[in-house]
């Protein structure tokens, strides 16, 4: 039985009996992998504190060919969303969270996805603001699932948009206001030049990028739509989120 | 064994009880089997009272035999002190303490995004109406230091500060008896936030 020494980042833990954790964990190298953490819910556990949703871990684990969960061995938290001073942040994390685990396909290696799920941790970190944090991401993992339409030239006319469009995932992608009908979500010019201006960057950039309520609202709106339309469901979280958001 | 259908009712019954496999239902089952009538009676008994005399509090949502609940109608505690906690379980565990003489909330577990938990399928509304009625002072979060409990505790202060009342919550560090070295690395970062002056 080999045993596996990788970074990952934990996207979601499930109760096993008493005192242990099934964990779905990201790797750098080996792609989403599924373990049981025995002992992970006692207090003086060695993975305490390792096993939070979005946190970055050094982590070893034994896998045996013909089993489905690999057995974790230890976690390390090299950064964690628990650092976060600024609170507000914390609602995102599973959010975060659950579009990585959605996203990434079982032991599929993709370390561009890794990366960039340890680079908006840092970001948290770093106090970023979240809103356009989970723009950035959200526009991120799905130009990496290579469903983020073209946002320069209109589907319809070929040309340059200039003041904006809008983006109608189940039909076509972005056309630019002259062409477009009322169906899709409208992407104002600011809009399109926060997603242009942060595609850039990397997240810990985004402090130096404006984005308005309305352009964020606009972005969030359309996002959730290509994400509805890609995983034929609506995430959890983002129901979560509206709630949160609609009573704070 | 699998001809003898009653006890084979009981292990299966008994396979449903959390960390109870096959063996050890099937060794409670011969245990069961071998007590005198009363015991067992006893055994029934107090299973059933517990479905049919235990109830949540109107007050504070924790389990009661009675309505409201001890805590809640105790005279002897600060009604201006109140203690919000996820779940029922987590009321014993402070009470272990003996120190903290306020009342409880109980939210019936904490914001996750991630399971689809949300404001709405807690007792938040609730815990608003009872800080908004006044006579609260003081409300100290104690839900879990985890990321959902963390998250829950940062919503709730930001709907109970407006109300008027001092919002608190329970440090978290180092465990009494273990050894710093051991200790990770966001557990020292909470410790050394939370310290005080001595």
């Amino acid at each position: 039985m080999p045993l596996y020494t990788t970074d990952a980042l934990i996207l979601r833990t499930y109760q096993l009996g008493e005192a242990d954790r099934i964990v779905v964990f990201l790797t750098r190298d080996k792609g989403k992998k599924r373990g049981v953490a025995n002992g992970a819910r006692r207090l003086r556990s060695r993975f305490v504190g390792g096993l939070e949703p979005l946190t970055v871990v050094r982590l070893a684990y034994y896998e045996r060919e013909s089993r489905d969960l690999v057995r974790l061995n230890y976690a390390d938290p090299v950064q964690s969303p628990m650092r976060m001073r600024n609170g507000v942040s914390l609602g995102y994390v599973e959010y975060f969270a659950e579009l990585l685990d959605e996203c990434s396909p079982d032991a599929d290696p993709n370390a561009t996805l890794f990366r960039l799920g340890a680079a908006v941790v840092d970001a948290l970190a770093a106090e970023v603001p979240v809103e356009r944090l989970a723009r950035y991401f959200e526009y991120w993992v799905l130009r990496l699932q290579g469903v983020y339409p073209p946002l320069l030239l209109c589907q319809r006319c070929g040309q340059k948009s200039k003041g904006g469009g809008r983006l109608d995932p189940g039909n076509g992608g972005f056309s630019c206001l002259a062409c477009a009908d009322k169906r899709g979500v409208l992407l104002s010019a600011e809009a399109l030049r926060f997603l242009r201006d942060a595609a850039g960057v990397p997240p810990e950039g985004l402090s130096r990028i404006g984005l308005s309520i309305g352009a964020g609202l606009q972005l969030e709106s359309a996002h959730q739509q290509l994400i509805t339309s890609h995983l034929e469901k609506e995430l959890k979280a983002s129901k979560i989120l509206r709630a949160m958001s609609r009573e704070s | 064994m699998s001809e003898i259908e009653p006890l084979v009712r009981l292990t299966e019954e008994l396979t449903k009880l959390p960390s109870i496999g096959n063996k050890s239902a099937q060794r409670l089952a011969f245990y069961i089997l071998k007590q005198p009538r009363e015991s067992v009676e006893q055994l029934c008994d107090a299973i059933r009272n517990v479905k049919d005399r235990i109830s949540y509090c109107s007050v504070c949502s924790n389990i009661t035999d009675r309505d409201p609940c001890f805590y809640c109608t105790d005279d002897s505690r600060d009604p201006r002190l109140m203690c919000v906690v996820e779940d029922p379980h987590n009321v014993e565990g402070i009470e272990k303490t003996k120190d903290f003489r306020g009342v409880y909330h109980v939210l019936m577990g904490a914001l996750s995004p991630l399971k689809g938990v949300g404001p709405d399928d807690l007792n938040v509304r609730s815990l608003l109406e009872r800080v908004g009625a006044g006579e609260i002072a003081e409300v100290i979060l104690a839900t879990n230091p985890n990321v959902e409990g963390e998250a829950t505790a940062i919503y709730l202060a930001k709907l109970l500060k407006p109300l008027g009342v001092r919002v608190s919550r329970i440090a978290m560090g180092v465990p009494v008896g273990s050894d710093l070295e051991y200790a990770d690395e966001v557990t020292m970062l909470k410790a050394i936030e939370g310290r005080h002056e001595v």
